[in-house]
């Protein structure tokens, strides 16, 4: 296993020129950035400006072309598989067998990632995420905000460090978004967040570091104090450019 | 891509029943694969009969047997193939097995382990049926212990490959007809020998063992070289 | 950078497809023309020289086109296997180096495969006719072809109901593999399945003469200069295309 993780206050995520091209086709141009541990990065983009592409590296489910990235201080080319426990996906989609009850989705997902006690664990988060009374019911049977939930309670389930959300709000009602945001903001303080987003308000609303993106290159990486939230908008506009926004 | 790591083997078995165990559950929950394969292979049954309507009564339909039985159970296996791959990529469910760490042919295995299961339970279901609808006259001369042989060391094959061809042809546009292009002229050697071997233990007659035996060992040969490339491209087409 | 660039004793690409393409046709044309002026026909390893009845036909020596056909055919047979493992070749490369190219290559190489094909199966036909007195035989080798021929067809199935580029080319990659694995296998088994209603016919290859032997080389070689060239030419002509859809691309920027 890896014998060299770095001490926690440095950074969660390392991308150093991370590049990832298939014929003429670049989906990340040379992307370089930084994110310390415990910080929440919205990535902006239109489409095809490579951010699921960016994603997929830095889940290890997509080998970069060029350029390195580490996350939890982990290569996600050479420590792929002992990376893989350290992070966590939320998706729009569910990533949950339909045919399953909630109880089922979980512990067939605990025995993946190999959790101990796994029985404990999957009560514990059932409990969390308010879904206790339906433990035993198909999830076919559950609504878009629970589904969601689960969703939440499946990639916590081995205690990533890393989270990841791609596009976590989409397709979500009013009273979903709020259990959601409530969620998010109880796990906060000891996950690192990587989030997409099309949702320029919700993405500025959550994040401490903003990173915009358009034809695989990185526009803009900043720190969100550093940008003024109101100006961001127009920042954004001008930066990607051409209408796309 | 692989990690250098691998993981502990226990971990490894741990995951293999896990997904073996899911597809089991969901099958015994919703009988979906099972079935849809076992009314496929109902349905064959009729198609053959009016394919031996107008063969006479002078005509055995022991001679031919074998040839029949395969034919249904390939077409019932694409079937299921293709269910047992739809469920995984329904709710995008394969990125989450992809995400966690697990060795890539562990999902290879118990996939196939699943499927090899539900191919064995509908062709028991089917056999029955098979002989009481048309092997009622005349005597089964060959040997009643060859035939679940036979069927298991066809089913393995068509169970590797399929689940190989399966996982590609789940994300392409035209499904089932894709897997059938990709997948009927891949196990001709294999369906072949298969054939020939179920004649012998169905007919019996001269060196029938021996015939019954060598089928099998090309069977095997079959087996052991596709399943090996099936598990070493595996990790590739999963990934994709 | 251009693949027409690469030079080789100091001619260029296209000098030298041009060189082989000419090579190819001389080669391919004086085979035939020794097929036919200068190698004996020869059945059941005996030299015909009366009347033979074939399939209900009486049929001259000199129409015994079965000895003739026999040297386009298997020269064009042994080519297309020969292409193939470019397919599995490219294949495997490109799997490992994820880089396009290779998967360019398999696939034209797997274009030049199916060509080959076809053609051994039209020229298969026609020696089952003259040989056998039907059109069509379960003859071992004819039946691999046609699940080769087959496979090549499944191989263009599968790229052209995949939309994204990589996956596209991993699977098309994977299949190549598979199906050049299941062709030897496909000949084997054939072979070694005991089949009752055709027995296999094996023809004792000892008896070639020296003339005979030369028209079969020169068709050979011939076969694959050709089968070269048109890889070559497609290979080029992918590489221009490739070159304007860079430029394209260039230009929008």
């Amino acid at each position: 296993m890896s014998e060299s993780k770095e001490s926690p206050g440095t950074n969660a995520v390392e991308v150093r020129s991370l590049t990832r091209t298939f014929g003429i086709r670049k989906a990340l141009n040379d992307v370089t950035f930084d994110l310390p541990a415990g910080a929440f990065l919205s990535v902006f983009g239109p489409n095809g400006a490579g951010k699921t592409t960016l994603v997929k590296v830095l889940t290890t489910l997509m080998a970069p072309s060029k350029g390195t990235a580490r996350v939890a201080g982990m290569d996600v080319v050479a420590d792929a598989v002992e990376l893989r426990s350290h992070i966590g996906l939320i998706s729009h989609n569910p990533l949950l067998y339909p045919d399953l009850s909630a109880a089922e989705n979980l512990e067939f997902f605990a025995e993946m990632y190999g959790v101990p006690d796994a029985s404990t664990r999957v009560r514990e988060l059932l409990e969390a995420v308010e879904l206790d009374h339906r433990r035993l019911d198909l999830v076919r049977t559950f609504s878009r905000g629970m589904l969601q939930r689960l969703s939440i309670a499946r990639a916590l389930l081995h205690r990533p460090e890393v989270l990841f959300l791609d596009e976590p709000y989409s397709g979500l009602d009013p009273h979903a978004v709020d259990i959601l945001d409530n969620l998010i903001a109880q796990i906060r303080a000891d996950h690192t967040f990587v989030m997409i987003s099309h949702d320029l308000a919700k993405g500025l609303s959550l994040c401490t570091h903003t990173l915009i993106m358009a034809r695989g290159r990185v526009v803009l990486a900043e720190e969100i104090s550093a940008v003024k939230r109101d100006e961001f908008a127009q920042l954004y506009r001008s930066t990607v450019g051409m209408g796309v926004a | 891509m692989a990690g250098t790591h691998a993981n502990p083997r226990g971990l490894s078995v741990r995951q293999f029943k896990a997904i073996l165990k899911k597809d089991i559950v969901m099958e015994l929950r919703t009988k979906e694969m099972i079935t849809s394969m076992g009314i496929y292979a109902l349905l064959t049954m009729v198609i053959y009969q009016i394919a031996l309507s107008q063969a006479g009564t002078a005509f055995d339909p022991r001679n031919i047997a074998a040839g029949l039985l395969w034919l249904a159970f390939v077409f019932t296996s694409m079937l299921g193939l293709n269910r047992s791959l739809v469920h995984e990529k329904d709710q995008g469910c394969l990125e989450a097995l992809l995400l966690s760490p697990v060795d890539r042919p562990v999902i290879f295995f118990a996939k196939a382990t699943g499927n090899l299961i539900f191919l064995l339970i509908v062709q028991a279901l089917t056999i029955p049926v098979f002989a009481f609808l048309f092997l009622q006259q005349g005597t089964y001369a060959g040997d009643l212990w060859m035939i679940p042989l036979v069927l298991t060391m066809g089913s393995i094959g068509i169970a590797g490959v399929g689940t190989l061809l399966a996982t590609m042809s789940v994300n392409t546009k035209g499904k089932d007809f894709v897997l059938a292009v990709l997948f009927v002229p891949i196990m001709y050697p294999l369906l072949l020998a298969a054939v020939s071997a179920t004649t012998a233990a169905v007919l019996g007659g001269d060196g029938y063992v021996q015939q019954f035996w060598s089928g099998m060992g090309l069977m095997a040969a079959f087996d052991a070289i596709m399943l090996l490339a099936a598990f070493a491209l595996y990790e590739f087409i999963v990934g994709a | 950078m251009s693949v027409g660039e690469k030079r080789f004793l100091g001619l260029g690409l296209y000098t030298w497809i041009y060189i082989t393409l000419g090579l190819a046709a001389v080669l391919t044309t004086a085979a035939l023309t020794m097929t036919f002026f200068f190698t004996p026909v020869v059945l059941a390893d005996t030299v015909v020289d009366e009347l033979r009845v074939i399939g209900g036909v009486p049929i001259q020596n000199q129409l015994l086109f079965s000895q003739k056909i026999f040297y386009f055919h298997v020269p064009v047979a042994m080519s297309s296997f020969l292409v193939f493992i470019f397919t599995a070749l490219n294949g495997v490369r490109f799997l490992i180096k994820k880089e396009k190219i290779y998967d360019t290559k398999a696939r034209i190489a797997t274009e030049v495969t199916l060509l080959f094909v076809l053609l051994t199966m039209a020229t298969g036909i026609l020696w089952t006719r003259y040989e056998w007195g039907t059109w069509w035989v379960w003859e071992p080798r004819l039946t691999t072809y046609f699940i080769l021929t087959l496979m090549v067809i499944g191989y263009f199935v599968l790229r052209n109901s995949i939309d994204d580029e990589e996956r596209r080319a991993t699977y098309a990659a994977a299949f190549g593999i598979i199906a050049f694995i299941n062709a030897p296998i496909s000949f084997a088994i054939t072979r070694l399945v005991p089949s009752s209603a055709h027995p296999v016919v094996f023809r004792a290859g000892g008896g070639l003469i020296s003339s005979q032997l030369i028209a079969f080389f020169l068709g050979m070689a011939g076969m694959l200069l050709f089968a070269w060239s048109v890889y070559q030419i497609r290979l080029r002509e992918q590489d221009i295309t490739d070159r304007v859809e860079v430029a394209k691309a260039a230009l929008e920027e």
